[in-house]
């Protein structure tokens, strides 16, 4: 016997049943009836609340649950013979399937064999916001509900429930399920790496939220990007840096705990997952090999430094520096400049990043940026200036934040004002 | 020992808009609550009932009337049923208290009329 307590089911069964069920349900029936698979899903999940507690558990819970979808949808489309209906089969008719292929998108040449990556693509239409794109990516492809996803992006339910119905009637739009067989990879392909770097990023930062929730995102983000890898016509060498990117970020995640802020330099380095970075690595030397260089090569290559350092007095700052040089030239990003800040001050000193750190404080963006007083406070401390140090604390302090941030801000300002 | 009915009346509002990962965490406490009435002993029968109306039959001055009904919009649907064994009502209750359903609708305990009672 397993110690699994009684009724325990696979961990996240349920939610990546959905994902992969509203894919396959979408090519089937066409992805302009999203909104209609969706809740036939639901619909199948309430079912198996309803009967699984008194018929038991079926063999293959995810067949089962498929079954009960597609059922759903064939009652849904028997009774509604409306125009959505007819818009699905002019879609067809543009794109017949061929016998025993699986391919929803036809991109130039290129033809997405995997139904969950052919929901990615949709779901990173580039008619829709990057928000939007990140909501319905997690709702649709993820499995992931509107409250979830509104503490994982930090927003409010009912504003993203919004801009999943705004999304989801843009993807009802005839054009767009006819455009999806037509479509321009590279640039698809571009604003689907940029959303899952927004989901990884979301998961990653421990601003605030919830602590579970976030660690799924960056599972998920991770899932997805090896699916986009894992399809020749998709695996460029942006996509594997952006892997690298996700795999060495995360390796530092059994050292991230809910509940206290660790810094780079307080971490057990050898509680790092040694198989993440080991991979990471891999990726990144993989996806250096063409003459592509993007953002994402860029900050893998600062993840794989912290990554390579044995310890933390190892770390190769001047290379960081560089990294952050040249990231800053495509990106005006005060974050960016911050960032390359306190690298210059950890590759050269306190003084010399001086001159940098007088200029942060001159960007109206960071005044409400809390990881911004927390770096200007540490650099005024070791620069001899405790008026300043504590005055960008306390500064950190009034701004929102969470409660291990809010401890680790007030234990520096005790240290300064004592 | 007296059998008790557990009739489950669903709220169909209530399971609308539950992410999977909760909706799965839910099943999971019915299936518990469900094995621990079993491996207790009490548990003599359960069954979920078809979705939506059945069929309501009567007999008025010798006229047989079959009708559709009750229908899933009337605020209440019978989904499905417990059939326990438990020592009174006060037992059947506290069987009951913990099943997840109390929830996500109502039970209805009813005590099953035996021959001798």
């Amino acid at each position: 016997m397993s110690d699994a307590p009684v009724g325990a089911l696979v961990e996240g069964l349920f939610r990546r049943s959905a994902g992969r069920i509203t894919a396959s349900l979408a090519r089937r029936f066409g992805h302009a009836h999203l909104a209609m698979i969706e809740e036939s899903v639901q619909d199948a999940l309430v079912r198996a609340l309803e009967l699984w507690p008194h018929r038991g558990v079926p063999g293959s819970p995810e067949g089962w649950l498929l079954q009960a979808a597609r059922n759903r949808v064939r009652d849904r489309m028997r009774r509604d013979r409306s125009l959505a209906r007819i818009l699905s089969d002019l879609a067809r008719t543009a794109a017949p399937e061929a016998p025993g292929a699986t391919s929803a998108i036809r991109a130039g040449t290129v033809v997405i064999d995997d139904d969950e990556l052919a929901l990615l693509f949709l779901c990173c239409h580039p008619r829709l916001s990057p928000d939007a794109r990140v909501a319905l990516t997690l709702r649709l492809a993820g499995g992931f509900g509107v409250g979830e996803i509104a503490r994982a992006l930090l927003a409010r339910p009912d504003a993203v429930a919004q801009r999943l119905v705004r999304a989801k009637r843009l993807l009802r739009e005839p054009g767009v399920a006819l455009e999806l067989h037509a479509v321009e990879l590279p640039a698809r392909l571009a604003s689907v790496l940029d959303a899952l770097y927004l989901i990884f990023g979301e998961g990653y930062q421990a601003t605030a939220g919830d602590a579970a929730v976030r660690r799924e995102l960056c599972t998920e983000a991770i899932r997805m990007t090896r699916l986009v890898v894992a399809l020749p016509a998709t695996d460029t060498p942006a996509a594997r840096a952006l892997l690298a990117l996700m795999l060495l970020q995360a390796s530092r995640l059994p050292e991230r705990p809910d509940d206290e802020i660790r810094l780079l330099d307080a971490q057990r380095r050898d509680r790092w997952s040694r198989a993440w970075i080991a991979e990471g690595l891999q990726l990144l030397d993989a996806a250096a090999s063409g003459t592509e260089l993007s953002e994402y090569h860029l900050e893998a290559g600062i993840a794989a430094e912290h990554a390579v350092a044995a310890r933390w007095e190892d770390t190769r700052w001047p290379r960081i520096v560089r990294y952050y040089e040249l990231l800053r030239r495509g990106n005006p990003s005060p974050v960016l400049a911050l960032n390359h800040a306190i690298a210059v001050h950890m590759a050269e000193g306190a003084s010399a990043a001086a001159p940098r750190f007088e200029q942060l404080a001159t960007m109206p963006r960071l005044a409400g940026h809390f990881p911004y007083h927390v770096a200007a406070g540490r650099h005024a401390e070791e620069r001899g200036e405790p008026g300043l140090a504590r005055a960008h604390f306390e500064r950190a302090l009034a701004l929102p934040c969470s409660a291990p941030e809010r401890r680790f801000v007030a234990a520096r300002l005790a240290k300064v004002v004592a | 020992m007296p059998r008790f009915m557990l009739l489950a009346y669903d709220d169909p509002a209530t399971l609308g808009d539950i992410a999977p990962d909760e909706m799965q965490r839910i099943v999971e406490r019915y299936i518990a609550w469900t094995e621990r009435l079993a491996a207790g002993g009490h548990l003599l029968q359960s069954d979920k009932l078809v979705d939506g109306a059945g069929r309501r039959v009567t007999r008025r001055a010798g006229e047989l009337a079959v009708r559709d009904g009750p229908f899933a919009e009337s605020r209440e649907v019978l989904g499905g049923f417990w059939l326990l064994r438990a020592d009174d009502y006060d037992h059947a209750v506290r069987l009951a208290a913990d099943c997840p359903h109390t929830e996500f609708g109502e039970l209805e305990v009813r005590e099953v009329e035996e021959l001798d009672s």
